[in-house]
């Protein structure tokens, strides 16, 4: 095990807050970016009583992101409760900002250099940000610098009709043109990932989900927004059978094996995590729920190098657990997001499969399995859908929650995959 | 409730007397989250759970206005001017609750321009009051009843001599506002239908610009407050106007002024209850 800094400390997760999550054009079709980050950094603060304080650093992020919203983080801060003289950046790692913006806040807590910070996240694919076209773009660019009419009139006469269809946000890669699902389905296939095993998955996401907040278990994560209590996307009969009818959306041929129901929808929402050094938290006779231990980003050439887009994870976990000395199987908790049922089913084949760990990742022995039981137990992005920056944020404190219920020194594992072929891992401990 | 400013115009001579006591109500009101939304866009008011203070007053509005336009009211109701603006949150209101809505007209009262009326609105929720509103409409050149008590339309504040924001204020301000409002009036739709009532220009909203004001502090508010404005002289579209505020008694002052000539628009105090 690597030594420990003596300078630093493990931040801790004091608690979390996020909206229900919506599919989009539905409950939040009205709602921006900045409308929902910062109602819930309000429910976090009403939840925490930091109305009027102001804590170390704001961190968030949106991937499908307004140009007018370059500081979104700081503009939701300066309209919240918190009090105005409260820093905040935004970070982009696609699906990875949420855990990315968590790890950040919790490295400088962990220096010293803050006691408390907040790490959130917020999507909408429903107020998504339009540009016109890049030729039109060019076009407006040289009459906005033209000095004379005549230059004015020499670029007005280059618009042509085409151009002024607008570029919409598409879901894809830009040095493919693949969409993610397309990716995904290129893995699910080389890796042999069955349709059943992906609507077993993606069932029992709803099914966990369902029974958490059945049991109550989102009360204190969850604050009700624009008349949603609940994540709109969670099917609480989801079954097998259910999901078996569903025509494949991604993939060709008999290989065709992803559907609506076995990947995340397009989806709405906003999530915060308070992370606090342990002296601030009990200064304010606030709880800790678990400590962020340590974290690992990886990437992998997905264009040339004939590897999965969402298989960087694979490549993160080994990192992180050589440098704490623990085996895959040293965790009570495993938090793999669902980007799409095929994604966690790959990934965990990856980690036990000899040639791969050997190969690839440079192992003397495979990984190993993960205990089923213990994976995604309060359900995940399947169920709650995946508004992309904000999905980080809802791991971090349901995980931590969890870990928190199961007693003192329960240890958990969260995997995040992100567009450009990147993941993000972490490990938090009660 | 175009056709209601129509029928006051055309009905606006030969009145008279006393204020009627008719009190109009709406009741089982539910908001409408599509004119929410665009509403608060509008006045920048975040898409939240919490109904923006102003708001109720939007839904009060065309009962105001269904009572002006009504025969038995004494004013004329083209060429009144709305000078004051007080309003009352009495706590929180959640964008779905189910709302009763009562309006009547009182004070009629003696300005040194003219005669003034309050048209007062009171909403509740579940039978408890949780909003009310007071706006005074100055008659100028009318006479109030023998009697009548002087016009209180003075609201103090305190030295605003920093700015906080500059707000260009565009030539569509009014139609915007009316689109989300239901306040149609010629005078804030266009130049031309606005020359015709006595304006060089179009001028924006009052209440328009009172909401904006209050959506610059709205995450910094006491959890019951009175907002009260006096709406001072026109703001002509297009302008260019500068927010001014300053933290007083626990709440907050503000002035809305001309940038280039300083002439004072708006003027107003935001106090906890």
């Amino acid at each position: 095990m690597a030594t420990q800094n003596p300078a630093t400390r493990k931040a801790a997760i004091v608690g979390g807050n996020r909206i229900p999550f919506a599919r989009s054009n539905s409950a939040y079709a009205q709602a921006s970016n900045q409308d929902m980050l910062t109602a819930t950094l309000d429910g976090l603060v009403a939840r925490f009583g930091l109305q009027g304080e102001s804590v170390g650093e704001v961190v968030a992020g949106a991937v499908l992101k307004h140009a007018r919203d370059y500081n979104l983080t700081r503009e939701a801060v300066l309209g919240s409760k918190l009090a105005p003289t409260t820093p905040a950046y935004d970070v982009q790692q696609a699906c990875g900002t949420g855990l990315e913006a968590a790890v950040l806040v919790a490295n400088k807590i962990a220096l010293g250099q803050i006691e408390a910070g907040i790490a959130g996240g917020v999507d909408t694919t429903s107020d998504a940000p339009l540009a016109v076209s890049d030729d039109l773009r060019r076009v407006l660019i040289s009459l906005n610098s033209a000095k004379t009419m005549g230059d004015r009139l020499k670029a007005l006469a280059r618009i042509r009709p085409g151009q002024l269809v607008p570029d919409m946000p598409r879901n894809a890669e830009p040095r493919t043109g693949l969409a993610m699902g397309d990716h995904a389905a290129i893995t699910a296939e080389e890796w042999q990932i069955g349709r059943e095993e992906q609507d077993e998955l993606a069932a029992r996401s709803h099914q966990n989900m369902a029974a958490a907040y059945d049991r109550g278990f989102f009360d204190d994560l969850v604050t009700p927004f624009l008349g949603l209590t609940r994540d709109n996307n969670l099917r609480p009969d989801s079954s097998v059978e259910k999901l078996a009818k569903l025509k494949p959306v991604f993939g060709t041929g008999d290989g065709a094996t992803m559907t609506a129901g076995n990947s995340t929808p397009l989806t709405d929402g906003a999530s915060a995590v308070l992370l606090a050094s342990d002296e601030w938290a009990a200064a304010k006779g606030l709880p800790v729920l678990a400590h962020l231990v340590d974290a690992q980003t990886a990437a992998v050439d997905y264009v040339h190098g004939g590897e999965g887009l969402l298989m960087a994870p694979v490549y993160a976990v080994p990192v992180l657990l050589a440098r704490n000395g623990l085996s895959l199987q040293d965790f009570d908790f495993y938090e793999i997001h669902e980007a799409f049922a095929s994604t966690v089913l790959a990934t965990m084949k990856a980690w036990d499969d000899p040639a791969f760990c050997k190969e690839k990742l440079g192992l003397d022995a495979p990984l190993g399995a993960i205990d089923r039981a213990k994976l995604n137990v309060h359900g995940s992005s399947l169920a709650a859908g995946h508004p992309f920056a904000a999905t980080g944020g809802r791991i971090v404190a349901s995980l931590a929650k969890t870990l928190h219920e199961a007693g003192p020194g329960k240890r958990g594992l969260i995997s995040i995959c992100a567009a450009g072929g990147q993941g993000v891992v972490a490990i938090l401990e009660s | 409730m175009a056709a209601l400013f129509a029928r006051a115009a055309l009905t606006a001579r030969g009145r008279g007397g006393d204020l009627p006591d008719t009190r109009l109500t709406r009741t089982g009101v539910t908001v409408d989250p599509a004119n929410l939304a665009a509403y608060a866009r509008v006045c920048r008011f975040p898409v939240a759970d919490a109904l923006p203070a102003t708001y109720p007053h939007v839904l009060t509005f065309p009962l105001q206005l269904a009572l002006m336009s009504d025969r038995a009211f004494p004013l004329a109701l083209p060429g009144l001017v709305h000078v004051r603006n007080r309003i009352e949150a009495l706590r929180p209101v959640r964008t779905d609750e189910v709302l009763d809505l009562e309006v009547w007209a009182e004070r009629f009262a003696t300005h040194r321009g003219g005669a003034t009326v309050d048209l007062c609105a009171s909403v509740s929720a579940g039978g408890a009051e949780v909003w009310r509103g007071r706006s005074t409409y100055l008659a100028r050149g009318a006479t109030a009843p023998a009697g009548a008590p002087d016009s209180d339309v003075t609201v103090v504040v305190g030295d605003l001599d920093r700015a906080a924001a500059t707000w260009r204020v565009p030539a569509d301000a009014g139609r915007r506002y009316a689109a989300v409002s239901g306040d149609v009036n010629p005078i804030h739709l266009s130049g031309l239908t606005a020359k015709a009532f006595g304006f060089k220009r179009a001028i924006a909203h009052g209440m328009w610009v009172k909401a904006r004001v209050l959506a610059s502090v709205a995450n910094r508010l006491p959890e019951a407050f009175a907002v009260d404005v006096g709406f001072r002289k026109p703001l002509f579209l297009p302008s260019t106007v500068i927010l001014s505020t300053a933290q007083a008694d626990g709440g907050w002052d503000a002035a809305v002024r001309n940038a280039t000539s300083g002439t004072e628009h708006l003027i107003g105090t935001v106090r906890s209850l």
